[in-house]
């Protein structure tokens, strides 16, 4: 029997999932080897198979999610990259935008550019802003470049002229020139991977993608080895961070599509629970050892990320300003994200204020409950304290901890100095940690002008059933719901993803003389691009269309669908008032009609027809013995003699809180005042009491 | 009424913490609503703007973190305001007002609007925001003139009047705004962005009022401003006590510039400071005179910049530091100074104000930097249509005791960003030929100041006027224990007739012909720490990346870098022998 799986490799754990023929979800979990992963992949892969009877041989795909790319860029090990660009502009990719993403640090330092100034050869060609040639490409300059990049031991190579989206001919000639002189090396030019005005941007994504195309080309190549060494020749469908997976040979031509596809992963995930669940739209919350991260689903769409940047986590300034990473301007899922975790030490400052994170405690020493020598207090010392996690073992009891330790560190930093007792001082830390995650949901909520009270949470990540009904309770969400397999959902999200790309055209008119005739042309050449990257016959691929415009002389973009009916000048008007309405929707206002407005950009996502989401999806349910621990709700509600059961003791009929839910991938807490129940695919579903 | 001891009785640190956290989330949210809904470039691309939630003493809260020197710039202004208008404030009030001397505000273009926030009736806060606006009138377009000689010329003056009234719009109000501004369109999408931002900043506040009760945040306000206070006193009280004094100048106006001199003397006492402005220049006939709430603003947002704690945007930071000035000064202008231009003293006075710190903390500041932005503005007419480019080009820093001078930053004192070379060509007949770093400008030091950056102009229409403000020519950007000064600033016009010098501060457009090209090198940085210390490897890797001439590296640094097969090698011998001579 074919069969399919989703592996997710963390800092930590490489997570498994397969879901069996009847919509059953089995999960594995295994130590990351981070000095060869693939070797932890396929440790997962046997255990799982052996579990469940399952046949190696018949592995037909393995859908993937992975760090590499990320982790390529955060710790500055990717390949030795060299820029050609216009000449006069090779300090572009390190001025940036000028701006910072922390304010008042005046030793403020800048992250150091992907291609150092060495590398960066100024080529003598330029094309006006109209895409007129101004001063013809010397192809000298490139043959010599190339000489020196030989020289210079570079594995990658980019290419951005400015106005190339105008006119691409100078960078398609010059990519020739390098190709035929270096063979072996990974050449990528700015047309092929953003072809949008903006230099610094198109630039910096063009950088990202030379810089990662070698370490994922031999971490792809050497997966798939070890895989076939272990008996399995299924196809590798990696995730890329806008939402849909592609073939493994794909992304060696885009490899930067595949950064931070991991949280994409677990956000795709929810989105298929809101589909099988028939809501249209959802806050995600998903919290882990080091980060809280949140997204949004609104009307069964993911949301974008505008001005994305790798390696930027968020800061009060960075999320306004940017500048705090790399800008990558592909379509990346928006996750905003706040470094507190499970794994966040607490400390108090010198004026008498709770701190959490973003300093963790990793997983070694981890926290202090581990008993591996970390003395500094978590939130999971806290939460184990306060009973919300169990006080003998974590993760099903599979993890044994000394819960006397996380006493010891929260008395020691937190509960002494403010003279208070353990109990109270670590329920303050978890009250603490909610509101420094919230802003993770705020981000993608109040900041964006939404109301976080339309919206459920879906809860997932080893933390996320422990905190989720507290993060509500601080937007005043009425539902939260915890999936089964919560703390390995990025892997269930993996299974349940589509094949899918989007691929960007430069295309430029104005809405008024916007017809299909000048279209098509662009479409076409997009929609092949597209199938090929899906390694699929464009008959079995379902194509959306959208249009980025704005109004003439503005400096950014909306991406607007097109219409069913297709483009024409009928429909101009149309889109139009589509954008006007988006407009107002996202700004507040819209112009009046004097304004033109302009097409810049045709976007084109392709779906391959042939999705192999399950139909279902079932939890594996276990009962518990009736079990009880005394668990401290705050002060409203004390102490409270609270049942630990399994997922499989809840039904559809709602249960009073307080209870505990506690499975090997994760704990759920429902307080006192909410109830719970299991919704037909078996996410567990708490419901809070508002006064 | 509350005895003492329920007043005194402190707020939970827990909840104070998750409190502070949701007055930051409402500041945020103001700040968010603006950029979402603002119409002109300058709000919402450069964030010249700010945001404050402010308690109903008009002390500030939270502050949303946009521009830097504008840090405490409402207290000023509300208690002004609160002053002025007595008891006639009611719940669906705006406030709008601009003049710096009837209104305590900064200078013309930077209005303020703010919402009362009442809860069950009662005055619990102030919901800010204070925008820089497009045009407000006056003699030159954006309404910043050098030349002006009073506040009359500036434009329109705002004292502080209703924008709305029990929610019904002023519309005498608007409709005067409306004639007195070039970009009306601009400036009402503006003034409407700030009204949505008071708004959602005031239903935040009253939501937390009800979900925790007026005592809890009446008593959390307090604390949070107890808590800052004796944040930022602890930070201060490792500063070692003492008087720190620096001069600086702005080179000053015109062709036959005479130098503004800014003098501090900056004074550490334990757990206060004092700033004291004595001795600078008179108040200038031009619009460089910065106002005293800026002044002020400006000394906090260099202080807040040396401590390391995240100290709160909050009134108890403020309430550590004493700012002195004498009326009739650069720095405390009297009526009718002009000051449109204030922005170039407000960096140079942050410049100043580190000049003094590295004295105290010479590890936590860098040497002198390019100054902020120089504004470039080229303006003419194309194709029968008139256009008008301006745009904030910044920055390089200074070096520092850890690392070498920052490239391509903007000025502490304001987080602005460059435009898209591709964007300018797009929408003006402008052609820009070069942007990049210029090779030997950086001060040279044990650490190495940033090199100065260089953007060139090309015009592409026939006429073309041109408009500049940078500085430190005649004053380069200083260098800090045995560290060179940075280059100075250069601005050229070449034509056809060949290469003309222009003065640092315009005092009148230049014109320019069409393929003129303005050549506008901004300052570099300062080094820090003697050049010849610096580590022979960092100048071979400053060769390596072309930042340092071969030249250069033995002209500044004392370091002989010679030709190899494979690049560059130090020739240590050499080094050694010129370093010991």
């Amino acid at each position: 029997m074919e069969w399919r799986a989703g592996t997710d490799i963390g800092g930590t754990f490489t997570d498994i999932a397969y879901i069996d023929h009847e919509g059953f979800l089995f999960t594995e979990k295994v130590p990351s080897t981070p000095e060869n992963y693939g070797r932890g992949v396929v440790e997962g892969l046997e255990g799982l198979a052996e579990k469940q009877a399952l046949d190696l041989s018949e592995l037909r795909e393995m859908a993937h999610g992975c760090t590499v790319a990320t982790n390529a860029i955060l710790e500055g090990k990717g390949a030795k990259t060299a820029l050609l660009t216009t000449a006069g502009f090779r300090d572009v990719l390190e001025l940036r935008r000028i701006r910072v993403p922390r304010l008042y640090e005046p030793l403020y330092v800048k992250p150091s550019p992907l291609a150092p100034r060495n590398l960066r050869f100024e080529i003598s060609e330029r094309v006006g802003a109209d895409g007129s040639v101004v001063t013809p490409l010397n192809e000298d300059d490139v043959v010599a470049a190339a000489d020196e990049i030989r020289k210079s031991g570079a594995e990658a190579v980019a290419v951005c002229f400015l106005h190339s989206y105008r006119y691409p001919d100078h960078e398609r000639r010059a990519g020739e020139i390098l190709r035929a002189l270096l063979p072996d090396l990974f050449i990528t030019l700015s047309i092929d991977v953003l072809p949008q005005i903006r230099e610094y941007e198109r630039t910096s994504t063009t950088v990202i993608n030379a810089y990662v195309g070698p370490p994922v080309r031999r971490y792809v190549e050497g997966m798939v080895g070890d895989l076939k060494k272990s008996g399995m020749n299924a196809d590798i469908a990696i995730m890329q961070s806008s939402g849909g997976t592609v073939g493994a040979g794909s992304v060696l031509e885009k490899p930067a599509q595949i950064i931070e596809c991991g949280p994409a992963a677990g956000v795709v995930g929810a989105a298929y629970l809101c589909e099988q669940l028939g809501i249209d739209s959802a806050i995600t919350f998903d919290m882990g050892g080091t980060t809280a991260k949140g997204s949004l689903i609104e009307s069964n769409q993911m949301i974008y990320a505008e001005n994305y940047e790798v390696g930027a986590s968020m800061s009060t300034a960075g999320t306004i300003a940017g500048g705090a990473g790399y800008a990558l301007n592909l379509p990346v899922i928006d996750i905003s994200e706040v470094g507190a975790g499970g794994g966040s030490i607490v400390r108090i400052d010198r004026a008498g204020a709770i701190k959490i994170g973003p300093e963790s405690a990793g997983a070694v020493p981890g926290p202090a409950c581990y008993g591996a020598g970390g003395t500094k207090p978590t939130v999971t010392d806290a939460n184990v304290v306060i009973g919300f996690l169990n006080q003998e073992g974590l993760a099903g009891g599979s993890v044994p901890i000394d819960a006397s330790l996380s006493t010891r560190a929260i008395e020691e930093v937190v509960a002494k100095p403010l003279n208070l007792d353990p109990v109270k001082a670590a329920y303050g830390v978890h009250e603490v940690a909610n509101a420094t995650m919230v802003r993770a949901l705020k981000a993608v909520t109040t900041y964006r002008g939404r109301d976080p009270r339309d919206f459920a949470i879906i809860a997932f990540g080893g933390n996320g059933g422990v905190h989720g009904a507290g993060m509500a309770r601080s937007l005043e969400v009425k539902r939260v719901i915890v999936p089964a397999a919560a703390g390995v959902f990025s892997a269930v999200g993996l299974l349940v993803a589509k094949r899918s790309v989007t691929v960007v055209g430069a295309f430029a008119a104005t809405v008024k003389t916007l017809d299909e005739g000048a279209v098509a042309p662009v479409r076409e050449t997009l929609e092949d691009q597209a199938a090929g990257l899906l390694n699929v016959v464009k008959d079995d691929v379902d194509f959306e269309y959208a249009l980025d415009m704005r109004y003439v002389g503005q400096a950014f973009e909306l991406s607007i669908p097109v219409p069913d009916q297709g483009i024409s000048s009928d429909t101009a008007s149309q889109l139009r008032e589509a954008f006007e309405d988006e407009h107002e929707r996202r700004f507040g206002h819209r112009f009046d009609d004097g304004n033109d407005v302009e097409v810049v950009a045709l976007k084109v996502t392709a779906t391959a027809r042939t999705g192999a989401a399950p139909a279902r999806l079932r939890a594996n349910k276990k009962t518990s013995a009736p079990v009880t621990r005394n668990v401290y709700f705050g002060e409203n509600f004390g102490f409270r003699e609270t049942p630990v059961i399994g997922r499989g003791d809840l039904s559809d009929e709602p249960r009073q809180g307080p209870f505990i839910v506690e499975e090997y991938e994760g704990t759920t807490v429902v307080p006192p005042d909410a109830t719970a129940h299991l919704d037909q695919l078996d996410n567990i579903v708490i419901d809070l009491e508002y006064a | 009424m509350k005895d003492d001891t329920t007043i005194r009785q402190s707020t939970d640190p827990f909840l104070l913490e998750v409190l502070k956290n949701a007055f930051d989330t409402i500041a945020e949210e103001i700040t968010l609503t603006i950029i979402r809904t603002a119409y002109s470039q300058i709000v919402r691309d450069s964030l010249d703007f700010s945001t404050a939630l402010c308690d109903a003493e008009g002390r500030t809260l939270a502050q949303g973190v946009c521009t830097p020197m504008h840090l405490g710039s409402f207290h000023d202004a509300l208690l002004n305001m609160v002053r002025e208008i007595g008891d006639d404030i009611h719940e669906d009030d705006y406030y709008i007002m601009n003049d710096p001397y009837a209104a305590a505000g900064q200078h013309l273009p930077d209005i303020y609007v703010v919402k009362p926030v009442f809860v069950e009736g009662k005055l619990k806060g102030w919901s800010t925001t204070l925008a820089h606006h497009s045009d407000v009138g006056g003699i030159v377009a954006g309404s910043n003139a050098l030349g002006a000689t009073e506040i009359w010329q500036e434009g329109l003056r705002l004292p502080v009047l209703k924008l709305v009234d029990k929610g019904k719009r002023n519309e005498t109000l608007w409709k005067i705004i409306g004639l007195n501004v070039r970009t009306p369109d601009l400036v009402y999408g503006d003034l409407q962005a700030q009204m949505a931002a008071c708004a959602t900043g005031a239903k935040g506040m009253q939501k937390l009022y009800h979900r925790y009760g007026e005592d809890v945040i009446d008593q959390a306000i307090e604390d949070l401003n107890d808590y800052t206070r004796r944040l930022a006193e602890a930070e201060i009280s490792d500063i070692p006590n003492g008087v720190y004094r620096f001069t600086d100048h702005i080179d000053g106006i015109g062709d036959d510039p005479e130098p503004i001199i800014l003098n501090v003397a900056v004074t550490v006492e334990d757990n206060r400071i004092i700033v004291d402005w004595d001795g600078s220049s008179a108040q200038i006939e031009g619009g460089v005179n910065s106002t005293f709430p800026f002044t002020k603003a400006c000394a906090y947002a260099a202080l807040r910049s040396v401590m390391r704690a995240d100290i709160p945007n909050c009134h108890g930071f403020t309430d550590t530091v004493e700012v002195l000035a004498p009326e009739g000064t650069v720095v405390r202008p009297v009526s009718p100074g002009p000051c449109g231009a204030r922005g170039i003293t407000g960096y140079r006075m942050i410049d100043c104000l580190f000049g003094a710190l590295s004295q105290a903390v010479p590890d936590r500041v860098t040497a002198d930097g390019s100054g902020g932005s120089t504004l470039p503005t080229i303006s003419g007419v194309s194709n029968g249509k008139p256009y008008i480019f301006c745009e904030t080009a910044m920055g390089t820093w200074g070096a520092g005791a850890a690392n070498d001078g920052q490239e391509g930053v903007p000025h502490i004192g304001a987080n602005q960003s460059n435009v898209p070379v591709e964007m300018i060509e797009a929408a003006y007949p402008l052609r820009i030929e070069r942007y990049g770093f210029v090779t030997d400008s950086g001060g040279p030091g044990k650490h190495r100041g940033g090199l100065a950056i260089e953007r060139n102009y090309q015009v592409l229409s026939d006429i073309a006027l041109l408009n500049v403000r940078s500085d430190k020519r005649a004053y380069p950007p200083h260098g800090l224990f045995g560290g060179d000064d940075g280059a100075p600033s250069m601005n050229v016009l070449v034509s056809d007739e060949g290469e003309r010098v222009l003065p640092v501060l315009l005092s009148e457009p230049v014109r320019m012909n069409k393929n003129d090209v303005f050549r506008h090198q901004m300052p570099s940085g300062g080094g820090y720490g003697n050049a010849y210390e610096r580590d022979p490897e960092d100048v071979l890797n400053d060769v390596i990346l072309g930042k340092v001439s071969v030249d250069g590296a033995k002209r500044d640094y004392k370091v002989v870098i010679v030709s190899t097969d494979d690049g560059y090698a130090v020739d240590t011998i050499k080094t050694a022998e010129i370093r010991a001579a």
